[in-house]
Order: C-alpha cells, then structure tokens, then sequence
C-alpha cells in the first residue's frame, strides 16, 4: 500500500525481455490466492502446466521477485503409509475413486504423493477393478 | 499343494430372477466340493451400475464368493460353468492368498520392529514457518 507506483515502471520494462513475462503477470495478479491453493492438487498442476523441470520450486527467474517467487509446498504424503494399509482391495471403489481423473486414468504419483510402493498395488487394484466393470476404463462422453 | 484362496465375481443379466441366480450359486458350490474344494463366503450385492456396457447391459447383478481349494483345477471348472451360462454377463477369478501372505508378513515385521526397539518418544515436530512474504506489495495495475 505504501509503496510509490515510481517503484513499479523499472521492474516492469526490465521483466519484459523475459520469456517468463505472462508468467510473472499471472502469479502478481492472484498471488495471495495462489499460494494458499499450491499446497493441494493444484500444486502439482500449476507445475505440468510450467517449465516442471527438476528445478525445484525455485524455477526460473526466480532472483528478480525476491520472496515472492519462493512458494512454500506442502510436502505430500503417501495417504496409504500413513493409515498403514497392507493390502489395498480392488473391491472398495470408493477408496479407488479419488485417485482416478475424471476420465477414468490414474493419477500419477506426483499428484497424490502416493509412495512407489503403495502406488504400485493401487494400479493393480485399479485395473482388477475395472476388468469387473466396477471401474471404468474410459467415460463415455 | 498349498491352499490357495481365490476371489470370484461373477455378474447376472439384471433381470435374472432370483432363483436363477441362486441356482448357479449352488451349482458353483457343488462342483467346487466336487474337485476337492470349498466356497468359503457368498455375498450378493445387488444389483449396480456398471462402469462401462457389457453386452449392452447398463446395470448387472454382482455376485462375490470366496473359494479356497489345494486344485488349481476347480477354477477351471468354475469359470467352464460360468462362461456356459447364459444369464452370466462378466466373470473374474484373483487368486489373493499370496497377497494376503505379504500382507501378514508386513504386519509381522512392523510387530516386531514395535517389539524389538521401542521408539523413543520423537520431540515435537518443529513449528513450520511459513515463509512470511511482504503481502504489502501492491499489484501494478
């Protein structure tokens, strides 16, 4: 609120070079919002849809905002390890369903946080699932 | 041969009587005495919505049985009298008995850690700090 509008014009003609432009406007229009949102799914979203490089959180053109570009990620964890499941049953769908899109396709582990292993059983519970039809292969549209 | 624990499911035309339904139950639990074998548990459960069409059925009646037998062979007979039947749509036979071993062996070992080395009593985790960020700064424009 205090800050001079003299401050903005340097930063933004020095950002405009920059391929990571709109990216910049983007995160400064809803930045509050963001932030709060990225400890959820939309974390691992908002990075496919980026560069998703192994740069970490950091990314690109990270120096020039300051604080600002470094968002805090909430670590996910593997839901099964922490309610110690030790056999995942293609029967409950309903525990199977939160980890399918809405098309029908698994989710990857980099959405859910899912431990290899646990990931591991719960695509072959998915697919048990589905050869019955309790679990569809594909929606229809 | 060891025992071996199988999961059958097995879906009806939804618009299969009863008793139909409940012959082939009794058929199923006869042959498996038959070959050495015996049906452990049946459930229905009804009729449901599948998740995809199977010959052009929208909805199938579900029917779960737990079958444990030393012949791999009584499967074969099973799924022989289900594909022959005309009232059933989908069949699926999983043999669980070594997944249920992992699943003991897990709980085993996990037992025995707790057992052996008393966990010491972890401090409290350290308060996370959220990178606090100048919310001051105004959006340009």
């Amino acid at each position: 609120m205090s800050d001079q509008p003299t401050q903005v014009p340097p930063a933004a003609p020095e950002a405009t070079p920059a391929p990571s432009t709109p990216h910049a406007e983007g995160h400064s229009s809803g930045g509050a919002s963001r932030r709060e949102g990225s400890s959820g799914g939309g974390g691992g979203q908002r990075r496919e849809g980026g560069s998703g490089g192994p740069g970490g959180p950091g990314g690109p053109g990270g120096p020039r905002r300051g604080g600002k570009r470094q968002f805090f990620r909430k670590k996910k964890v593997c839901r099964f390890c922490v309610e110690r499941v030790d056999f995942i049953d293609y029967k409950k769908v309903e525990m199977l369903q939160p980890f399918l899109q809405e098309r029908g396709k698994i989710l990857p582990r980099r959405m859910t946080g899912t431990c290899s292993r646990h990931q591991r059983w719960l695509g072959e519970a998915i697919k048990r699932a589905r050869n019955i039809a309790l679990l569809p292969f594909a929606t229809e549209l | 041969m060891e025992e071996r624990l199988y999961d059958l499911i097995f879906i009806c035309r939804p618009a299969t009587p009863e008793e139909d339904i409940n012959k082939i139950v009794a058929t199923l639990e006869h042959s498996a005495t038959e070959h050495g074998g015996k049906v452990e548990k049946t459930e229905k459960w009804g009729t449901r919505r599948l998740a995809y069409r199977v010959e052009k059925h929208r909805e199938g009646f579900f029917v779960y049985m737990v079958v444990r037998s030393t012949q791999g062979d009584i499967i074969k007979e099973l799924e022989r009298r289900l594909k022959v039947s005309d009232v059933v749509i989908k069949y699926q036979t999983i043999r669980l008995d070594e997944e249920l071993k992992r699943q003991q062996k897990l709980v085993h070992h996990r037992e025995r850690r707790a057992s052996h080395r008393p966990r010491k009593q972890a401090p409290p985790a350290p308060q996370q700090q959220v990178p606090s960020t100048p919310a001051e700064q105004t959006a340009a424009g």
